[in-house]
């Protein structure tokens, strides 16, 4: 058999492991970004962020709690354009576009909380059942199936309705509900770790366990958590203002769920700006980090996409 | 040694007529890095009951020669970038009537070619073959595109429309619907006893044991070498006049292949069509073809009689290449790997293609890109510049490679 | 045979995952306190109230009371819902009716639509029926239900007044019996052309909104599959055999993609199960996502933890079917395994 024979030489390269992972971020970033419809995600990602950090400059805080919206009994139900209102005003006289600001405020504030939650709790429990294995795991992969069981929005829903309706238990209801798949994917990682030969190698050359973690593992978790992170955080955002509208926050916050809520009411009589621009702005919130999310997995998790 | 040359003609007059003949082929891939020529000039002729082997290493380009017989290269990314691919039907040949250009023919002639007059094997047949299908239903597709007026005549008489549709596979749900109830029910499964009479005889013509039996069957159930014999079964269901084979026993066992290999030979004689089988293992081209192409990076380098290219490489890469076949009549020694790797096909200078790689390159081997010439007996054609004469590259002797001396 | 190892276990697994199910309702139940507030019908007395504590062992240590509870659940007896002054039981029954004709509507809208915009797209890789599958897909994946069901309203029923809120005219509806509780076959079943026209008409718009978000799910799926089945060997080969490129891509290549599309089925009816929630406080459909959200509104616990345990076991139902469905169409296109 006539095989293809081998190159001249091997080009063996003394770079030092961080600079190797490096150029790798920046090759990775740069494919992810050749996408034009990640690029748009991530435009709008930009342009939400900064809505949210210009809240405060655009927009003149509420007294005494920025977070809640302002009410004028004199200009109530201004549709868009009148002066000083860009996008209209609510029943209660309160400023659609300061709504709009201030909950991508609100949004990202819990995006993040949860997110970092989620991300640690599941890489813990993720952790410990892929290291001690056996019956713990057994265990905890059996408690992840039943939590996988009741779909995440009426699991989150039940939640916050036990708990009381408040902000901050929405947060905590959708931490208890997004955290299982890091631990999958924890979980996933170290089972191929440990089924990878080289481990064994590692191992015999005295590497302890938390070495083999910290190198081999962590490394690897990276890219499909950070991609199921950013994906989340659209996901959330999204659940979070659906449990808001259903009427699990506390009346008046500056969420666009709860703006959406509000001006439910009104699109009978034609008043159709309260609910639409906040609605609107959760859908780019969430399009922007699934377009985001899906380039990333596309960059980093191929599926053969033809030759 | 150079020899005086003239333009390639056909001077044997006891050569057996054209079945097909590729002029200047070209084929090339829009991809993110570039255009790339995975054809890029190619020529050969198959004669008729002639078995052609198309040799050449991964990347050649050979696969993407055999898929443009029947134009299956996908429009984006591929692009047919020119030359001819003329073909002689049966029936053409008979007639006197004039060649088709495969790339050029409408759509609808194009589909009557394809299954009728060239057929196709597969590398693996485990993928070529519709694992949600049994091979009855693979193998009647067949005979329903092509065969469907056959199918029709005799015991119908005057068969309605409908049957007529369904024995054109041109039927819609609404009409498959209505062949189930009663009156044309029965026209429909005499219809499809007919078809399967023809798979069972097609099935059986690749020796088969108990064909009625794998018709029932579907793919993942049978062997590698069943599978195969399947494929070979549908590709003569219909008697074509070339048979491209595309690298059909890589995937098999070894014992397998020589069976395989033997029912090929066999069945091509029964059906006297030709061959072209492509493939990269040059002991196997060896014990099947009567001519062989040498394809290297896109193009042809050595193309003869199968002896004279064996006997007497002339192309430097075909010479490598004997060299580098450990077989067991050559002496003991190292095994001679060609060095250096194949070369970049995007955008490519004109040059030899093999200039990198070649033991005997000269400064001139990387400016200009040589041209097939007829160099030995019965249509022997090499692409070296060692074969040209000074005047006609317009060069002095001393620049021209020579191939008793090594350059590197 | 792994595949069959595999679903028996899943089928052992399953009954247990039930169980786990419910042991987090009931503690979901506990923590929101006052346990015995299940079972209240009306102003009870202090002695009633007492009565009531004994006869569901509230008293008693909690494993006890989880198996009282337990039973009460096998045998029908889930407490009192407050928010439709009902046994639970009778009110789920009385509102499954209206939910499942919604879910199935869109279901079938989000298949229909799903595989052939998958197809249409997919067929046509990288050119502008493509883009226009992902972008529609993705859209789906990130629209609020309830803001599309509200600018559904706002165009269809504020500005152009072609439907209305509501799952029936009342007269219109009260003028037929109701064997079946699913507004339309009760129609045909009556022959009552009038409220058949009646219920279809309600169902257009929320099943349009629900249907959106699976349809998108599905579409994605479809596409993803037939590119990569477009890729295969044996689409060639269906070529090279003289098929014209429609037959290859109906009884080849969609065929083959249909199989993987399967698995989304149960995603798909998760999607639908939750968005039912928030499109029926909308379109103030009668169902029990309706009446779901009065529950967590009003905190009525009963209702609340019917609603989860029901929704949780129809959902591994249905994954547990797909799966099975899956695992015997698979087994003829795994090669060999």
């Amino acid at each position: 058999m006539v095989d293809v024979p081998a190159p001249d030489s091997f080009t063996v390269s003394v770079e030092g492991p961080w600079i190797v992972r490096l150029r790798r971020l920046f090759d990775v970033s740069r494919k992810v970004l050749s996408n034009p419809t990640t690029l748009v995600g991530l435009m709008i990602i930009i342009a939400l962020l900064a809505l949210a950090a210009l809240a405060p400059l655009l927009t003149t805080p509420n007294v005494p709690d920025a977070y809640q919206m302002p009410r004028d009994w004199g200009v109530r139900d201004a549709p868009p354009g009148t002066p000083d209102h860009l996008l209209g005003t609510t029943s209660t006289g309160g400023d659609v576009f300061y709504g709009v600001l201030w909950g991508a405020r609100t949004s990202l504030r819990l995006s993040v909380i949860v997110v970092g939650i989620t991300v640690t709790v599941g890489t813990i429990v993720g952790s410990l059942a892929g290291f001690i294995g056996g019956k713990l795991d057994e265990i905890l992969m059996r408690a992840v199936d039943v939590l996988l069981a009741i779909p995440e929005l009426i699991f989150a829903l039940a939640i916050a309705a036990v708990l009381g309706p408040s902000f901050g238990n929405i947060i905590f209801a959708l931490a208890v509900v997004f955290w299982v798949k890091y631990a999958r994917i924890i979980r996933g990682q170290i089972i191929h770790v440990k089924q990878n030969e080289y481990v064994d190698a590692a191992r015999v050359t005295g590497d302890s366990k938390f070495n083999i973690y910290r190198k081999d593992v962590l490394p690897n978790s990276i890219t499909p958590v950070m991609v199921q992170a950013t994906l989340d955080m659209g996901g959330i955002v999204l659940t979070a203002a659906t449990l808001s509208f259903i009427g699990l926050a506390e009346a008046g916050l500056a969420e666009w769920g709860v703006l959406v809520s509000d001006g439910q009411a009104g699109i009978s009589a034609g008043k159709w700006w309260a609910s639409t621009f906040p609605g609107l702005m959760i859908f780019l919130w969430a399009l922007a980090f699934n377009l985001v999310g899906d380039g990333m997995r596309d960059v980093l998790d191929p599926r053969t996409e033809g030759r | 040694m150079t020899i005086p040359v003239s333009a390639p003609q056909d001077t044997m007059t006891t050569t057996p007529p054209l079945v097909a003949t590729v002029q200047d082929l070209r084929v090339y891939f829009k991809t993110k890095a570039g255009l790339v020529h995975a054809v890029d000039g190619v020529s050969f002729d198959i004669r008729d009951r002639e078995t052609l082997g198309l040799v050449g290493e991964t990347g050649s380009g050979k696969s993407v020669t055999a898929r443009s017989f029947l134009r299956l290269i996908q429009s984006p990314p591929g692009v047919y970038a020119g030359g001819r691919i003329l073909f002689w039907s049966d029936e053409a040949r008979r007639t006197g009537a004039e060649p088709v250009d495969l790339l050029t023919i409408p759509r609808h002639q194009l589909l009557d070619v394809r299954g009728n007059r060239i057929a196709m094997i597969f590398q693996d047949p485990g993928k070529a073959l519709n694992p949600a299908l049994t091979i009855r239903e693979q193998v009647a597709e067949v005979f329903y595109q092509h065969r469907s007026e056959e199918l029709l005549e005799g015991a119908y008489g005057d068969a309605s429309l409908l049957i007529r549709r369904a024995a054109g596979q041109r039927t819609r749900l609404a009409e498959r619907l209505l062949l189930r109830l009663p009156p044309l029910r029965q026209q429909a499964t005499k219809l499809r006893r007919r078809v399967d009479d023809h798979v069972a005889a097609a099935l059986n013509e690749t020796q088969i044991a108990n064909p009625r039996k794998i018709m029932d069957s579907y793919p993942h159930e049978l062997s590698g070498g069943m599978k195969q014999r399947v494929m070979i079964a549908q590709a003569l269901a219909c008697n074509p006049d070339l048979l491209i084979a595309d690298e059909p026993t890589t995937a098999l066992d070894v014992t397998i292949q020589a069976k395989i290999l033997e029912l090929i030979r066999q069945l091509q004689e029964r059906h006297q069509a030709a061959v072209l089988y492509i493939s990269h293992d040059l002991s196997l081209v060896r014990q099947i073809s009567d001519r062989v192409a040498v394809m290297y990076a896109g193009r042809i380098a050595e193309t003869g009689r199968t002896e004279d290219i064996f006997h007497e490489p002339l192309h430097p890469y075909t010479r490598g290449l004997m060299a580098a076949v450990p077989s067991a009549g050559h002496t003991r020694g190292r095994l001679a790997a060609i060095e250096g790797t194949v070369p970049e096909l995007v955008d490519p200078p004109a040059s030899c293609r093999f200039h990198t790689r070649c033991p005997h390159a000269v400064a001139l081997c990387g400016a200009i890109d040589p041209e097939l010439l007829l160099v030995g007996p019965a249509g022997h054609q090499v692409a070296c510049l060692a074969y040209n004469t000074p005047d006609q590259l317009g060069v002095d002797p001393s620049a021209l490679p020579d191939l008793s001396r090594r350059t590197r | 045979m792994q595949i069959r190892e595999y679903l028996l276990r899943r089928l052992m697994i399953f009954p247990l995952i039930i169980v786990g199910t419910s042991l987090i309702v009931f503690t979901l139940s506990r923590v929101g306190g006052n346990p015995v507030a299940i079972y209240i019908e009306h102003e009870m007395s202090p002695a009633e109230v007492a009565r009531l504590e004994e006869r569901y062992g509230l008293d008693e240590p909690l494993p006890v009371q989880y198996l009282v509870w337990a039973k009460g659940v096998v045998t029908g007896d889930m407490g009192w819902s407050a928010v439709s002054a009902q046994p639970v039981t009778e009110a789920l029954t009385s509102r499954i009716g209206a939910t499942m004709e919604l879910a199935l509507f869109s279901a079938v809208i989000a298949v229909v639509l799903g595989i052939g915009l998958g197809t249409f797209g997919g067929a046509r890789r990288n050119r502008w029926p493509d883009h226009l599958t992902r972008v529609i897909s993705i859209s789906g994946a990130s629209m609020p239900i309830f803001w599309f069901a509200i600018l559904l309203l706002i165009l269809f029923w504020v500005n152009l007044g072609w439907f209305s809120t509501g799952r029936s005219d009342p007269i219109i509806f009260a003028a037929i019996a109701h064997p079946t509780g699913v507004y339309t076959l009760d129609a045909i079943l009556a022959g009552d052309f009038r409220a058949l026209f009646d219920a279809l008409h309600h169902l257009v718009l929320p099943s349009a909104t629900l249907g959106f978000g699976a349809t998108a799910i599905i579409a994605r799926m479809m596409r993803s599959s037939l590119v990569e089945e477009l890729n295969e060997d044996y689409v060639d080969a269906a070529r090279a055999k003289g098929l014209p490129e429609r037959l290859v891509l109906r009884r080849h290549a969609r065929r083959n993609a249909l199989i993987p599309t399967v698995t989304v089925i149960g995603l798909g009816f998760g999607f639908l199960l939750q968005g039912t929630v928030v499109v029926e406080i909308i379109f103030r459909w009668p169902g029990l996502g309706r009446w779901m959200a009065d529950a967590v509104l009003r905190g009525d616990q009963a209702t609340i933890m019917a609603y989860v345990l029901f929704t949780s076991v129809l959902f591994l139902t249905v994954n547990l079917v797909v799966d099975i469905m899956y695992a015997y169409l698979d087994r003829r296109v795994v090669l060999g395994a």
